[in-house]
């Protein structure tokens, strides 16, 4: 495995590879400019890749990772935050007024939801011919004429085009939307979870129609999914996404045989496993996903990887204590966030218990049944100190000095590992530590 | 490939294919306006005349500019400021053309592409100087000397159809006369008595508005037969759901008496409200007495015939002692109650009809901008609409409506005050209106297609006339009807305070209030028939809302109707 670190971020194409979309440091924040103030929701958190002509890139991830984000801001229904979207070498995200208008004909999305898609006010017809009717295409009668054969093409009946979306199922509804966004002939179309809110029985004609329609118009997609197995069928290559951030990119097969991030492995092994010989665990992940205003710092899967690099002098303590210290953390994390009412303050000032309960409660509950060592001791006790003063914000310094390592100091870099050209965001790949499979093996094995 | 056309084809060609029941329906339509042409081509011209008044006010616009500016700055100022003016004026006209009447794009047409997206300005830029082109030919050639000779004989020909008689006439049915010697009647329809006469007239007019109400729905029945491409819409179930939704029903029955009696009020009453209302000094009519008959004016008989308690009482149907029929009775001036009634309906319609027209625009189009845009425009809405709602509606009115008749403005004129009235209203309601469907448009503005209209470039403007109004819309229907209800209601209580629409304009409410300290005696009618009626209106106009929202509820009968739908769509 090569264990060298990218230095820039991407790769740049080949002569024979034809990329199609180059996305660089792309970042899309919502609400960061309201007048309520807040930190700003980061939903796509500085992403790059290319998209190749005529393959299909997948976009995996829990929800809330921010992967439809990325889709909604690869077609311009989000506007970027920062970074670059070049399409053919434009960037997308400074056009505007009739250029942006322009270019919307080369690249659509498909919904997850066609009951919300389609306006059921509306006839077929209607609804697929209106992107013609918008770019002004032919005559009304040309217009009827080619919206009939799409619906042709997409597996429904030219009759259909009097019909209403209320008279389709899902499957058939969700072929008038992909319909829809043929009727321009754009060359990219982001399938956002097109099949998940369909009929298991359905899902494969679906998908099978979107395969044929790739072949046929030369489509470019990047499909978005939560469902590994259908990603496995249909994608070539494959981008893992969590909070924001793409953990791995790589050839489908290659990532899936040999996943090399930590995230990309406790996704995985949430799949049932078909060989029931094989040694993997499930691995279980503790907690949820950060509050995406509040995104770790270091790298953002830190809060919960199982694999997570520990400082040298706490190597030896076992599992159950780390997991006790990882809630710890997230508990006073979560009370630096939460809002005090000014009863709250006033509780605490006079010694009462407010809603947010004792620092001894939660020791208590957190460190109840298991063995504190004394030098792990000194600092919890340190952290207390400072939490009882109603300063969550030094407590968790205090252990974060202790217990933090490089995981959660500085983000990671790109590592290309695997032999072809993969990508894995995680100091792991670094030489100076054990890779991530490894250490799975020995917490989890 | 032949079947290309056979299913793709306007609806002019699918009527020339099948002309017959088409035919068939304009035929009967034909007929029932013919019926009615005289007042058909009246209406016509008055229009005509208001949208010319209006004209020529826009048009007299740069003029006074001209003088104001020239007045203060001096001659050339203010031909550039008249020019200026009028140059604005177009403008704001071809916005609304563009708007209404051109669907396509000029900029692409003539390839006058900028690619700075300034084509919306360049667009309403050339219409405006086609229009400037068009207005310098009216009015400095002869061109529009041709256009006036057109309008001319154009309303010339239409007056001379207005004064054709129709069918719902007062002269067609009279019930004016005076008894003979002989016993019977002179000048009545068919020498009737006057009640009868009347009572044939109120019938032949209410029998006319069904019919035509009934025409015009069959006419749609004939179109979704016959030249609807789709064999089902949404709608359909909605219509459906009303049909057997008989409170709705009973409500639209309600709404539909009221507004006939609003449209036919001077055919309705047995006398116009021009001789027994507004000025009865000036209208004489004949009676018998002692055998002999005598001439007198509605005025000095309205003296004599007055409500007002104990024996100076005419009551609901009877006749007075100059043999005038009163269906209702009179009031306490002697005038008559019902053709007071006839025409206040008139007024609540069109004091409803605007107040609530115009806050339904304003509260439609706010949900629909604030909805899509969200943000800074959505707060200062919200701000304005807290506002406005956190006065008490009445007392806004009142204060308003003292306020422009104590400093004597000139739209205090318009409509004895009406107009005024119902701005008013307009700018107090609208708050709540839009209050009402702001769930709806933000649920609306969040759907995909909204999304999906701006992946493909759907203008925001189009994204909310095509994707949002017509859900709005449904929703603004049921509360333009309680509000309707509730805007009778208040025109009335402002006018039983003695505020609002003052005489001699009929208004219910004032009727309530004049006839309210003869109710516990013989003329207990002058307050207790306007009261009645005041309850069945809005009582109406809720019901109709209920029947409405009930109709249009998708949870009503979504189970099993989704179901079908799917099995039709399924099975083709
Ligand atoms: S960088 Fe550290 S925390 Fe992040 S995935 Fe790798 S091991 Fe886990």
């Amino acid at each position: 495995m090569s264990q060298e670190p990218v230095e820039t971020t991407f790769t740049e194409p080949g002569a024979d590879e034809d990329v199609m979309v180059e996305v660089r440091d792309l970042r899309t924040y919502y609400g960061g400019d309201s007048m309520f103030g807040g930190p700003p929701v980061k939903a796509v958190d500085g992403v790059s890749f290319d998209i190749k002509r005529g393959e299909t890139l997948g976009l995996v991830g829990e929800s809330g990772c921010g992967k439809t984000t990325l889709g909604r801001t690869l077609v311009q229904l989000e506007s970027a935050t920062g970074g670059e979207v070049l399409f053919d070498g434009t960037d997308v995200t400074e056009l505007s007024g009739k250029q942006l208008k322009q270019w919307r004909r080369n690249s659509q999305i498909v919904f997850q939801d066609p009951d919300s898609s389609l306006n059921d006010r509306m006839t077929v017809g209607e609804i697929v011919r209106e992107p013609l009717d918008v770019h002004d295409v032919g005559t009304p009668r040309e217009r009827r004429q080619q919206v009939r054969e799409l619906l042709d093409t997409v597996g429904l009946q030219r009759e259909h085009y009097y019909r209403y979306p209320h008279q389709f199922s899902g499957g058939q509804r969700q072929r008038i939307g992909i319909a829809r966004t043929l009727t321009l002939e754009p060359d990219f179309i982001v399938l956002d979870e097109p099949v998940s809110a369909l009929d298991v029985s359905v899902q494969a004609e679906v998908i099978n129609l979107l395969e044929d329609l790739q072949e046929e118009f030369g489509l470019t997609y990047l499909f978005i999914a939560h469902d590994l197995s259908v990603v496995r069928h249909i994608c070539d290559r494959v981008a893992v996404m969590y909070l924001g951030n793409i953990m791995e990119l790589g050839p489908t097969e290659e990532l899936f045989a040999d996943p090399a991030n930590p995230y990309t492995h406790s996704l995985l092994s949430a799949i049932p496993e078909p060989d029931p010989t094989s040694d993997s665990d499930r691995i279980t992940l503790y907690g949820t996903p950060p509050n995406p205003r509040h995104p770790p710092s270091g790298c953002p899967f830190s809060t919960r990887c199982p694999v997570r690099i520990r400082p040298d002098e706490f190597a030896h303590l076992d599992d159950e204590l780390w997991t006790a210290i990882n809630t710890l953390r997230e508990v006073l994390r979560e009370r630096e966030r939460a809002d005090r009412t000014t009863t709250d303050r006033i509780r605490e000032l006079l010694g009462r218990e407010s809603r947010f309960g004792t620092i001894d409660g939660i020791y208590e509950e957190v460190f109840g049944d298991v063995t504190v060592p004394p030098e792990v001791e000194e600092p919890l006790d340190e952290a207390a100190d400072h939490v009882r003063a109603g300063d969550e914000a030094s407590a968790l310094e205090v252990l974060f000095e202790a217990f933090g390592a490089v995981c959660e100091a500085e983000a990671p870099d790109y590592y290309t590992v695997g032999d072809t050209d993969r990508e894995s965001f995680c100091h792991r790949h670094g030489d100076e530590y054990r890779s991530p499979a490894e250490v799975l093996d020995e917490r989890h094995g | 490939m032949s079947y290309d056309y056979d299913d793709d084809r306007t609806l002019r060609e699918r009527i020339e294919a099948n002309p017959r029941p088409a035919l068939v329906w304009l035929a009967g339509l034909a007929v029932l306006l013919a019926l009615e042409l005289g007042r058909v081509a009246r209406a016509i011209v008055y229009i005509g005349s208001l949208t010319r008044g209006f004209l020529g006010g826009a048009a007299g616009v740069p003029g006074t500019v001209a003088d104001n500016v020239a007045g203060s700055l001096g001659g050339a100022a203010g031909i550039v400021g008249a020019a200026i003016t009028a140059l604005l004026l177009l403008a704001v006209a071809a916005v609304l053309i563009k708007w209404l009447f051109v669907p396509v794009s000029l900029v692409n047409r003539l390839g006058l592409d900028t690619g700075e997206g300034r084509d919306e300005i360049i667009e309403r830029g050339l219409i405006t100087v086609a229009l400037a082109v068009v207005a310098a030919l009216v009015v400095f050639t002869p061109v529009g000397a041709a256009l006036e000779a057109a309008i001319g004989w154009l309303t010339d020909a239409l007056e001379s159809a207005g004064t054709i008689q129709t069918l719902t006439q007062r002269d067609t049915i009279p019930n004016q006369g005076y008894r003979t010697p002989g016993g019977g009647w002179e000048g009545t329809f068919l020498g009737l008595s006057p009640a009868v006469a009347w009572a044939i007239r109120v019938f032949v007019i209410y029998a006319y508005s069904f019919v035509v109400a009934a025409w015009l729905w069959k006419g749609y029945e004939v179109f979704r037969e016959h030249y609807r491409e789709a064999d089902w819409t949404p709608r359909d179930d909605s219509i459906n759901r009303f049909r057997t939704h008989y409170w709705g029903i009973f409500g639209l029955a309600m709404v539909f008496a009221f507004v006939v009696m609003a449209i036919f009020a001077p055919s309705l009453g047995p006398v116009t409200a021009e001789a027994n209302l507004y000025s009865p000094y000036e209208y004489e009519f004949q009676y018998l007495e002692g055998g002999e008959l005598q001439t007198v004016t509605q005025g000095d008989a309205n003296l004599a015939s007055r409500s007002q308690g104990g024996s100076d009482n005419v009551g609901p149907l009877s006749y007075d002692q100059y043999d005038r029929w009163h269906p209702a009775g009179t009031n306490q001036d002697g005038k008559d109650l019902f053709t007071f009634l006839m025409y206040g309906a008139r007024t609540s319609l069109v004091i409803g009809l605007t107040s609530i027209g115009l806050a339904t625009a304003i509260a439609s189009a706010l949900s629909m901008i604030t909805a899509y845009y969200k943000g800074l425009v959505d707060v200062l809405t919200v701000v304005a609409s807290d506002t406005i709602i956190s006065i008490p509606a009445f007392l806004l009115i009142l204060l308003l409506n003292v306020l422009f008749a104590e400093a004597d403005h000139p739209i205090m004129d318009i409509y004895n005050g009406g107009f005024l009235l119902a701005l008013i209203l307009a700018g107090v309601y609208w708050p709540g209106l839009w209050r009402s469907i702001r769930g709806p448009s933000l649920q609306v503005a969040s759907e995909e297609w909204v999304d999906a209209a701006k992946s493909y470039g759907q203008s925001p403007g189009m994204t909310m006339r095509k994707h949002m109004s017509p859900y709005i819309l449904t929703y603004i229907m049921i509360y333009a009807s309680l509000m309707l209800g509730a805007v009778i209601i208040v025109t009335a209580a402002l006018s039983f305070l003695g505020l609002g629409i003052s005489p001699p304009t009929p208004e219910w409410g004032r009727a309530v209030s004049e006839g309210r300290q003869y109710i516990s005696g013989s003329s207990w009618h002058i307050s207790t028939i306007p009261g009645i009626m005041i309850v069945f209106v809005v009582t109406g106009f809720n019901a109709l809302g209920d029947g409405i929202r009930d109709a249009i509820d998708p949870e009503s009968e979504a189970g099993d109707a989704s179901a079908d739908a799917a099995a039709t769509g399924g099975g083709a």
